[in-house]
């Protein structure tokens, strides 16, 4: 007999606000994922969506990207002997439209590549969060160490760089503001061979992150945040289901008394566990995934759904855990102790 | 004789305070038979009756079933013996609160391993429904039975697997005295048309009438 699903269908307004509390956890810790990566992702989207590969800069730069100047000489060996590696260099700036109102963004440019849009000389490629704020194509703007005009030639999808939307501009363009001819860095695809370049040191995409100072003291908080969130649901999740069967401890003991196996008393714990948790997280995981989809374009909000499945397996591994550790408890007592108990 | 106790006793320790409850029982139940266990309040008739059940275990003594020492089984045997051999009938009625009068009954057959088909199971449990004067409420869950019904449902759980023993600890305590007298009648009847050896605690002195043999407890020992 399948108790588990008979108790179900019997108290149907019970398990409902019971799965109703795990959904509710379970969202919550989506929604703030979903934020906290969202936020990570406007910091460096431009890098995070680079393929699996190594970015090189100058070692006496000392880990500071804006200070890295790659001569030419070695540019053009790199770029000559790998496939699909190139060289760019980013430094925050500001854009002046036609009536004078500022725009932050970071300009990016690069020599010809398959991760980077192209542009033309006095063109500027932006990313597509401007254009929800109303840029058109065609629009023009200035910037004070630049003596022509930039046009928009079109948008470009999650380019994001330290808060700010990415301009992609043409190398020439990018020499006369900044005045070097030097790229900072250059980036080589895992598939091309990555080795040692003399006078230049190389990090993986994860560790040039970390050497941008904003980025990775505001990885750390919201990993805090994200890790402590998950770890108190977690708990929650394990108290809750432990605490769930046993406060029907009584019950146990009345199917312990009839001789009803242990073993039948756990799947009852089990299946119940199952089946208000897989409930719960694919509402959670649907409402969190319609929530990407219609969350304001200005919030930051990333939730892939390979995050939100692994989140899932930590709350099903820990809800099972708490089970189980309530049915050791049933287990344990004797069918009488455990009535008493119930009435207790 | 199916059933016997030897020496049985039992401590209840609460911090460094430890008290003997029972303090050397030798019991016999007979097939047929109901035995009747009176004393007054904290004489130990109930701690008896649950240890004899096998629902908790005694600090000392043995219990011997169907030539069986049930102290040295495993506690998967003793369950199945429980399961198979044994019926219970609470104090209050303890019913699956989620589970149909026939349900509870179709559990307990399933839980004793019955050979019965599902069909034979459903018609086997409809007969004893029928005997305990509730097949019309077949249907029903435990939060809609008055105090007599739950009683009767958990006397017809108790004897659906037609078990060799019957445990009946107080079986008439929340029922009125023509309640009481009913549900006594039916158990009567029961232990002599299915051979069953029952064992019952009560302090109410009308019902020892039923009682085929009375044996009185008093601080821990029969008197």
């Amino acid at each position: 007999m399948n108790l588990a699903w008979k108790e179900m269908k019997k108290s149907k307004t019970k398990f409902v606000i019971l799965g109703s509390i795990v959904f509710l956890i379970s969202l919550l810790t989506f929604i703030i994922s979903g934020l906290a990566n969202g936020l990570s992702q406007d910091n460096a989207a431009l890098i995070k969506n680079l393929p699996d590969g190594a970015i090189y800069m100058e070692t006496a730069a000392e880990e500071t990207h804006a200070l890295s100047a790659i001569d030419m000489e070695t540019q053009q060996a790199v770029l000559l002997e790998k496939d699909g590696a190139f060289a760019f260099s980013i430094q925050m700036g500001f854009l002046l439209n036609e009536q004078d109102e500022q725009q932050s963004v970071a300009f990016v440019t690069s020599t010809s590549s398959a991760e980077f849009p192209d542009v033309s000389k006095d063109e500027i490629i932006l990313d597509r969060s401007l254009e929800e704020q109303g840029i058109k194509q065609g629009d023009t703007f200035t910037n004070s160490q630049f003596n022509g005009e930039f046009t928009v030639a079109g948008f470009s999808d999650g380019v994001k760089y330290s808060h700010a939307p990415v301009a992609f501009v043409h190398p020439n363009n990018y020499a006369e503001m900044y005045r070097t001819e030097d790229l900072q860095m250059l980036f080589v695809p895992e598939a091309a061979g990555l080795e040692a370049i003399a006078g230049l040191q190389s990090f993986s995409v994860d560790e040039f992150l970390n050497t941008l100072p904003s980025y990775s003291a505001e990885q750390l908080s919201l990993s805090m945040i994200v890790w402590f969130l998950v770890v108190i649901s977690g708990m929650l999740f394990a108290i809750f289901f432990y605490m769930m069967n046993i406060q029907k401890f009584g019950l146990y003991g009345i199917l312990k008394a009839i001789g009803v196996k242990t073993g039948a008393l756990f799947r009852m714990i089990w299946v119940q566990m199952l089946v208000i948790t897989a409930i719960a997280l694919t509402l959670a995981i649907v409402l969190s995934q319609v929530f990407e989809i219609l969350a304001p374009s200005g919030m930051p909000f990333y939730l892939p759904i390979s995050t939100t499945l692994q989140l899932s397996a930590v709350f099903f591994a820990i809800g099972f855990a708490g089970a189980t550790l309530s049915g050791f408890q049933i287990r344990k007592a004797q069918p009488l102790q455990a009535i008493q108990q119930g009435e207790g | 004789m199916i059933f016997s106790t030897s020496n049985i006793k039992k401590n209840f320790t609460t911090g460094e305070v430890s008290e003997e409850i029972l303090k050397g029982i030798d019991l016999t139940l007979a097939e047929g038979e109901i035995t009747a266990l009176v004393g007054s309040s904290g004489s130990g008739k109930s701690t008896l009756l649950t240890i004899a059940a096998g629902l908790q275990t005694p600090s000392s003594g043995e219990i011997h079933f169907d030539g069986q020492d049930l102290g040295a089984l495993s506690p998967e045997k003793t369950r199945q013996i429980r399961a198979e051999s044994f019926g219970f009938v609470f104090q209050s009625s303890h019913l699956v609160p989620f589970l149909t009068a026939e349900e509870q009954l179709l559990l307990m057959l399933e839980t004793a391993g019955s050979p019965l088909s599902t069909k034979q199971q459903r018609q086997e449990v409809e007969k004893i429904l029928d005997e305990v004067g509730m097949g019309h409420r077949k249907s029903a869950y435990p939060a809609s039975m008055s105090g007599g019904e739950k009683q009767r449902i958990a006397i017809a759980r108790a004897i659906v697997h037609q078990p060799k023993i019957l445990f009946a600890d107080e079986p008439t305590a929340s029922l009125d005295s023509t309640k009481s007298r009913e549900v006594m009648e039916l158990l009567q009847k029961l232990t002599k048309t299915l051979n069953i050896a029952t064992l019952m605690v009560t302090h109410e002195e009308d019902l020892l009438t039923y009682a085929d043999r009375v044996l009185t407890m008093k601080d821990g020992r029969l008197a």
